[in-house]
């Protein structure tokens, strides 16, 4: 069950992404992609990880609508244009890729430091509340 | 593709799981759900202006393939919440259904676009 409910919200989430914005975009611009962004992501966010259509067990790592989402529109464009189209991205798909690895890497140890300095604070809180 | 397009590739992919880790959550824990709808807009639609709106964005495609910033999102967010305690091996099930409803869902675009 877990499997289809994952299979249905990353779909869906990859379908409307892929089909709407473009033309959003296209007819109005960067207001449109804007406007695109709170209409799709809103919702679809709302049903996959909010509502939690898509679930995560308390200790997975987790698995963004974005990567059924991703995985559509260049698979899309597999169906749609070929084999070579996707082949000749391979470039950009790598070097997001490794801008990704390095943005999930700081991001994670730059909470982490966050995390010590409250942790560090709520300690002193303790100290205070002790000696008062 | 340039090394110069092939650094500022590197940059919007930084960007976007990035911009999701330090504010996401913070806005969903501040406003409740409607953080979430915040966070759509003002965290996906300014980056998606950067990475993807702009006539010369900083993702650049070198071919007709689209890559989307999604893909960052999956990838970096993914990394970063293993590093911070999530399981990568009970991720793959999800893994497995993205990858399968991507497949999908792109089959059927091409049915229609």
């Amino acid at each position: 069950m877990r499997f289809t409910r994952g299979v249905i919200g990353y779909c869906i989430a990859g379908m409307i992404v892929m089909s709407v914005w473009g033309p959003l975009a296209s007819n109005y611009g960067i207001l449109g992609g804007f406007v695109a962004a709170f209409i799709i992501i809103g919702p679809m966010w709302y049903m996959n990880h909010y509502v939690g259509l898509i679930e995560h067990d308390d200790d997975s790592a987790f698995v963004d609508m974005g990567l059924g989402v991703a995985i559509c529109g260049t698979m899309r464009d597999f169906f749609m244009i070929g084999s070579d189209a996707v082949v000749d991205s391979l470039p950009t798909l790598s070097m997001v890729a490794i801008g990704a690895v390095a943005g999930g890497v700081v991001a994670a140890y730059i909470e982490k430091d966050m995390a010590k300095k409250k942790l560090v604070s709520e300690g002193v809180l303790i100290e205070k509340q002790k000696s008062a | 593709m340039s090394v110069g397009l092939a650094l500022t590739t590197i940059a919007g992919g930084f960007l976007f799981p990035f911009a999701i880790r330090m504010m996401w959550g913070k806005m969903v824990e501040n406003w409740g759900p409607i953080g979430g709808w915040m966070a759509a807009a003002f965290i996906v639609g300014t980056v998606w202006t950067i990475n993807h709106g702009l006539e010369t964005p900083l993702i650049s495609q070198s071919g007709a393939g689209w890559i989307d910033m999604a893909w960052a999102a999956g990838i970096g967010l993914l990394v970063a919440s293993a590093l911070t305690g999530g399981k990568v091996s009970k991720a793959i099930p999800n893994i497995a259904a993205a990858v399968v409803g991507g497949v999908a869902g792109g089959y059927l675009l091409s049915l229609f676009l």
